[in-house]
């Protein structure tokens, strides 16, 4: 077996045939930690170590699983998470670029402001959330505004970032050709951004997603968070198991969305 | 607009030997009074039609200053460029700049690098790719249109900013240390290409440089500049037979000229090299 692999290491291949090999050892391994993942977990459940329902074997998260999905009630709950992630993301965004090109454009703005958005930026969201409710009410508006907020820093801070990181020659290249004002914002900075840009969406949107959710476990009547913790008071945990394997996929999927994006701009 | 069309090379260019851009005693200072520093001191010269002149000297000698003045990147300067009786105080269209640095858009195929101009000017997209295919073919990068500068090496990035530069029909070229970053071989069959594209389009040529071979391999004169305050030293005319190649450098003649213009340089670029030591050493004892 040993010598078998030595010889297979000799043979010369392409570098096409040795990407492919490694994918597929990457994905192997990947099949095997979820594998891995889902055999402790049920050697876990079936070991009784833990209380009751805590954590329940796969055999009844999965029927609970095809509940929810056919479950009215989690779609429209989905729906309303959504578009409180997409219109934070939105609002969030358009404010993000705007700040950051005017950050990253004029030495004088960035000294003067960017400590303010640098500082402000880690600072947990959720601590403005009474002052949200307060401003636009349980609805999904305050929701909104709060994801808008925190997803505005990342975007803002990676524009200006980009901004400041556009090779000057580039710009001295399309004055020597006498671009207008406006073919040079079209034609050299924003696609000489974008890939900074697109970080900071990306990052925006993990942001607005997770605010999102987190307001609507504290106070609200409706969205995904809201679900969450109507079915934690119930103490139904393999449905609550359930919808949290639901909101890693959406996770995952939108990440993977502006993960195709990025690269199809490349 | 048009115009830049109807000056195109077809149409009538004035008579070789005729001089297409003046530099008249011109003057850069930077800084203020007290800590001004001349970049480039009562500088004069002329290129004429289809000529090829290098300006040659010791680093900091004015030369990339003198090229953005040219390009019309610094407008204000004491003294005249001229080029058509028109002093240069923004980029003009006669002039067609080349970096030094690698200048490609990496988000363009070299097809849409090189038609960047022609775009710029709102020229139709079937005939830009026409044009931009041809200059593609002149500077050797057929069959790779449709790559990106990240495939593509530095000797063929430069090909690929010269090509984007000719294609907007420039009369005067106008190169500053196209191929410093690039190594000596590399360097030397650039050369060649950039020879025969000079006697291709009867292209008018001003190079920046501080590469003694290069710029006799090249030009038909030289411009040799003293270290800072920038000056011309002397202007040395280069009489080796064209059409030249990368040959030439094996020549008694060649190395006679190289000879005689290092004799000029050396002095400058000693006394370049003395007082960047001195800087050096001075910074070191003031900690």
């Amino acid at each position: 077996m040993a010598s078998t692999g030595a010889i297979a290491m000799r043979v010369p291949v392409s570098r096409a045939v040795r990407e492919r090999r490694e994918t597929r050892n990457v994905f192997y391994v990947r099949a095997i930690v979820a594998l891995a993942i889902v055999a402790i977990w049920e050697g876990i459940s079936w070991s009784g170590l833990f209380f009751g329902d805590v954590v329940p074997s796969l055999a009844k998260i999965i029927p609970a699983l095809f509940k929810l999905l056919v479950n009215p009630a989690f779609w429209a709950n989905l729906q309303i998470t959504l578009v409180e992630a997409a219109a934070s993301l939105a609002i969030g965004a358009i404010a993000g670029i705007v700040v950051g090109i005017l950050l990253g454009s004029s030495r004088f703005f960035g000294a003067a402001f960017e400590p303010y958005v640098y500082y402000l930026s880690p600072t947990p969201r959720i601590i403005l959330f009474p002052i949200m409710i307060m401003w636009f009410g349980v609805g999904i508006a305050s929701k909104i505004a709060l994801g808008a907020l925190s997803s505005f820093f990342a975007i803002a801070l990676s524009t200006a970032a980009g901004m400041r990181q556009i090779d000057k020659v580039l710009i001295r290249v399309g004055r020597s050709f006498r671009a207008t004002p406006w073919q040079m914002a079209t034609k050299i900075y924003l696609p000489a951004m974008r890939l900074p840009v697109l970080t900071g969406i990306r990052l925006g949107l993990g942001n607005a997603l997770i605010t999102a959710l987190l307001a609507e476990t504290k106070l609200s009547n409706q969205g995904l968070g809201f679900m969450i913790m109507q079915i934690y008071t119930r103490f139904d945990m393999p449905t609550l198991y359930a919808l949290l394997i639901v909101v890693f996929f959406i996770a995952g999927a939108c990440n993977a969305v502006i993960g195709m994006i990025a690269r199809s701009t490349k | 607009m048009t115009s830049v069309e109807t000056k195109s090379r077809a149409a009538g260019k004035p008579e070789t030997g005729q001089p297409v851009l003046i530099i008249d005693d011109v003057v850069k200072t930077f800084g203020d009074a007290e800590e001004a520093v001349t970049a480039v001191d009562h500088v004069s010269f002329n290129v004429k039609q289809g000529e090829f002149v290098a300006v040659i000297g010791p680093s900091g000698c004015g030369k990339s200053t003198l090229f953005n003045i040219i390009g019309g990147l610094l407008g204000e300067y004491d003294g005249n460029v001229m080029i058509d009786d028109e002093r240069i105080s923004g980029p003009h269209p006669a002039v067609g700049m080349v970096f030094q640095e690698e200048s490609t858009f990496p988000w363009r195929s070299v097809i849409d690098n090189v038609a960047f101009p022609l775009e710029l000017r709102g020229v139709a997209k079937s005939e830009r790719y026409d044009r931009a295919r041809h200059f593609i073919g002149l500077v050797g990068l057929d069959g790779f249109e449709k790559r990106f500068p990240s495939q593509l090496s530095g000797g063929m990035k430069q090909r690929v900013s010269i090509a984007r530069t000719l294609v907007s029909n420039p009369r005067i070229l106008l190169m500053d240390e196209p191929f410093a970053a690039l190594d000596e071989q590399t360097r030397l069959l650039l050369g060649d290409k950039i020879t025969q594209i000079q006697q291709e389009l009867k292209q008018t040529t001003l190079l920046i440089t501080h590469n003694l071979t290069e710029a006799v391999q090249l030009s038909d004169r030289i411009v040799v500049m003293t270290y800072r305050p920038g000056k011309v030293k002397r202007i040395a005319d280069i009489n080796l037979q064209r059409p030249r190649t990368s040959d030439v450098v094996g020549s008694d003649a060649f190395g006679h000229y190289v000879a005689e213009i290092w004799n000029d340089l050396r002095e400058e670029a000693s006394r370049g090299m003395q007082e960047t030591e001195q800087v050096a050493r001075a910074d070191r004892r003031h900690g």
